[in-house]
Order: structure tokens, then C-alpha cells, then sequence
């Protein structure tokens, strides 16, 4: 086995075993002599060979880590065949309040609600619950209240490599412009 | 007759909150975002909220405030402007209503995008999943379901519902009935023998409607009294009961 494959293959029973996306950081700080470069390269031609080997899985890029992944159209089977499976679930105004955090972070609860026009508390507290977001400090303010950010939980359950990664929203034209004047 | 009620909660969770229904009566009519036709919106507004009435106290509240504001807006366009000399031009009153429109609709959408990801646990799974301890340990305190009072109340309605159905078939002349006081006592009694109860089954033995409101009661109180711990660990689960530890041990 020449050393390129063999490099992959050791850092392919790495990511195998981990428990959370591992991420280049962390293998090249377990694998001190080789450039990261190298190890860049390497997951590279991993991610490549096994997309193109049209497995049931993937190697998948999510919160700035590598991760085996089942691909989507095989959902069912699994859901099925493991009843006990812990499933996602979200209310829709609970993915609202995480889509604010997600893309004003850190933000605050009152923040949150001047968006939506109505109270999140419960929202947010499912939300630090089920640890998609935590707490990133306080504001300085009056009555110092909570800032809010999402976590790498957040990324990995969402499938997103980091926070640039998140879907880009259409940003808010100047309405000055394009507002009519009543007639 | 059918229970109004339950028409009602279907309605409630279309709309999230009061920009959500704004934004959806703006759509259905087709109007320009820019120049909402305010008094139109604002009596289809009021309609809706009629529907909301005497619902849910909480959601309405949320939806108040709006009423008013949208009836603010509604006068001011109504008043002639006057511009006075050297006086920047007025703002259109409706101006902020619109800025707050195409922020929430900006998330909302936001929103929509990232339930059509790769989930995990819905879409994507790791190996190992069914072992792994995603959504925060220790489970058992932390993953219940955020419930309050109405979940009780509606519990407590469906099994009032369903005692109803069976009381037609069985009439008792003389119906065992105790009180409040009593029921607690039993209540406590059932809680140290069994440690884990299921709301519905506290009503077991509850033949009347009588005896079931009483049960009702003796819960709230012993919930009051901090007696009872009630929790719900998901919306599919039923409500359970435990018996709170006693302090100063």
C-alpha cells in the first residue's frame, strides 16, 4: 500500500470512530509530522472516492468537521426499521427563532421577539434544550440580558459546513425607495 | 354538536403570530406590500382575531397589540397632512409597519430553507445513531416537552369526553362520590405505591363527571401545593405524575 492511501485510510478509521465531525485541526495535531496540506489533499480524494463509489453514505463536510452520513433516499428504511429512533423534531415557530439566532448571532430574546411579534420563551428554551443554541454572553444594556448563538450542534444537525455555509437570505432593499406615495 | 374548540386550534397553528397573518392577508389579496390598502387589511385583521377570541388568552394578547397599531396607521392616513414650511415630507404611516413586514418575512423564509436541509435525524443518519446522545443529557430531565396549564385542561377534556360515552351506558342511583380533601389523600396514597403515574389513569375509578372534576382538583392542588411533579417527555407521549421528593431528608 503506498503512503497516500494508506494516510487516507488512517485518517478515514479516525473519522469512523469519532463521535463528532472531526475536524483537520484535530488530525493534524494527532498527526504531527504530515503537512496539513497533505491531510487537506487526503480528505479530499476520501470525500471523492467514496461519493463515487455509491454507497448508501457519504463522507459529508458539516460543522467544520468530516462525518460519515447516511444519504437522504435511504430515510425510510431506516426510520422504519428503527421505530425507537430518535427523530427530528421542530416546531415551525421554534425554526423561526433559530433562524433569527442563526443569522444575527449573538442576539437577544426581546431582539427575537421584535422580529417575530410574538413571545419566544418557549421557543427558546426548547431551543438551549436541545443544544442548538447556547448562551454566547450578555448584553450591555440595561438589565444585561442574554445573548444568543447557535452551536456546532446546530451546524452538524443541519448539515451545514459552518455559518457561511447557511442559506443566503434576500436582503432588505432600501424600502425608502421603493416605497409609492399614497395617492 | 360538534366542539367549537377544536375548530379553533386547527386554525391557531396555521398563523405564527401577528406579521405571519398579516403577511398572509397581503398575499391572498394581492395587494403591493408598498401600499397596503390599510382599512381593507385591518378589518380582515379584526375578523380573524374575532375567530381567535375567547381561544387562547396568551396568543391573542400577541395579536392585540398589532389591532391597535394597525388602527393607529388607519387613522393617521386618514388625517389630511399638513406640511408645514421647511418640515421634512412626513413619513408614510405605514412605513415601519412595512420595514417589520419584510424583516419577519425575511426569516420566515429563512426558516422554510433550513427545514428543506439534510436533517439529521430526519433526512441523514450517522452509525451508531439510534445510541447516540444527540439532543441533551441526561435525557430524563431535560427533553420534556414545555407544557402548561391548557395541556392539563385538555387532557382532562378528552377524558371527560370519553367518561361521558360510557356513563350513558351505566347508571349508578347511588354514585360514590368524595372530597377534594379526601381524593388528595388517595392521590398521595397511589403516588407512594406506584412512584410513576399516567395523568388519565388517576381518573380510573372516576364513573361521573362529578368524581372526575373532583380528581381534576385534587391534582391542581396537590400541583400547587408542590406535592406533584407533572411532566410531558413528547407531545406523542401521554402526561405523567411523580411524586415530588420530600424535602429536609
Amino acid at each position: 500500500m503506498d503512503d497516500r492511501s494508506s494516510l487516507q485510510n488512517i485518517i478515514e478509521c479516525l473519522i469512523f470512530i469519532s463521535k463528532h465531525p472531526l475536524t483537520i485541526q484535530e488530525i493534524s495535531e494527532f498527526l504531527k509530522d504530515v503537512e496539513k496540506k497533505e491531510i487537506t489533499a487526503a480528505l479530499d480524494e476520501l470525500q471523492k472516492r467514496w461519493e463515487d463509489m455509491g454507497r448508501s453514505f457519504v463522507l459529508g463536510s458539516v460543522a467544520e468537521g468530516y462525518q460519515f452520513r447516511t444519504r437522504p433516499e435511504y430515510s425510510q428504511y431506516i426510520v422504519e426499521f428503527n421505530k425507537e429512533i430518535k427523530k427530528f423534531r421542530l416546531s415551525k415557530a421554534a425554526l423561526e427563532v433559530l433562524a433569527i439566532v442563526a443569522y444575527k448571532q449573538p442576539v437577544t430574546k426581546i431582539e427575537v421577539e421584535k422580529i417575530r411579534g410574538v413571545d419566544c420563551s418557549s421557543s427558546v428554551s426548547i431551543l438551549l434544550e436541545r443544544r442548538f443554541i447556547e448562551i454566547a454572553g450578555r448584553k450591555e444594556v440595561p438589565g444585561k440580558p442574554f445573548l444568543y448563538r447557535t452551536t456546532n450542534l446546530f451546524l452538524e444537525t443541519f448539515g451545514l459546513k459552518d455559518l457561511k455555509d447557511l442559506p443566503t437570505v434576500k436582503e432588505i432593499e432600501k424600502i425608502k425607495e421603493d416605497f409609492k406615495e399614497p395617492e | 354538536m360538534e366542539d367549537p374548540q377544536s375548530a379553533y386550534s386547527v386554525q391557531l397553528e396555521i398563523f405564527n403570530g401577528p406579521l405571519d397573518l398579516l403577511l398572509h392577508l397581503i398575499k391572498k389579496h394581492e395587494v403591493d406590500i408598498y401600499d397596503i390598502p390599510i382599512a381593507l387589511i385591518t378589518e380582515q385583521y379584526l375578523e380573524y382575531l374575532d375567530f381567535l377570541k375567547d381561544v387562547n388568552l396568551e396568543i391573542v394578547g400577541d395579536y392585540m397589540s398589532m389591532a391597535a397599531e394597525l388602527g393607529y396607521i388607519k387613522s393617521r392616513m386618514l388625517l389630511p397632512r399638513i406640511k408645514e414650511e421647511g418640515e421634512e415630507e412626513e413619513e408614510d404611516p405605514r412605513e415601519e409597519l412595512v420595514r417589520r413586514l419584510l424583516e419577519y418575512e425575511k426569516y420566515r423564509d429563512a426558516a422554510a430553507e433550513l427545514g428543506t436541509m439534510e436533517i439529521l435525524g430526519k433526512d441523514v443518519f450517522l452509525a451508531g445513531y439510534d445510541r447516540r446522545e444527540m439532543f441533551g443529557e441526561p435525557a430524563e430531565e431535560t427533553e420534556f416537552v414545555k407544557f402548561d396549564l391548557w395541556s392539563l385542561v385538555d387532557a382532562f377534556s378528552k377524558i371527560c369526553e370519553d367518561t361521558k360515552k360510557a356513563e350513558t351506558k351505566e347508571i349508578s342511583l347511588t354514585p360514590q362520590t368524595y372530597t377534594v380533601e379526601e381524593r388528595k389523600n388517595q392521590i398521595i396514597e397511589i403516588m407512594r405505591s406506584k412512584k410513576e403515574v399516567l395523568f388519565g389513569d388517576l381518573f380510573e375509578g372516576d364513573k361521573n363527571r362529578m368524581n372526575l372534576v373532583v380528581t381534576f382538583l385534587s391534582i391542581l392542588e396537590l400541583l400547587k401545593d408542590g406535592m406533584l411533579n407533572v411532566f410531558q417527555p413528547t407531545f406523542e407521549e401521554p402526561i405523567k405524575i411523580t411524586l415530588r421528593e420530600e424535602n429536609g431528608r
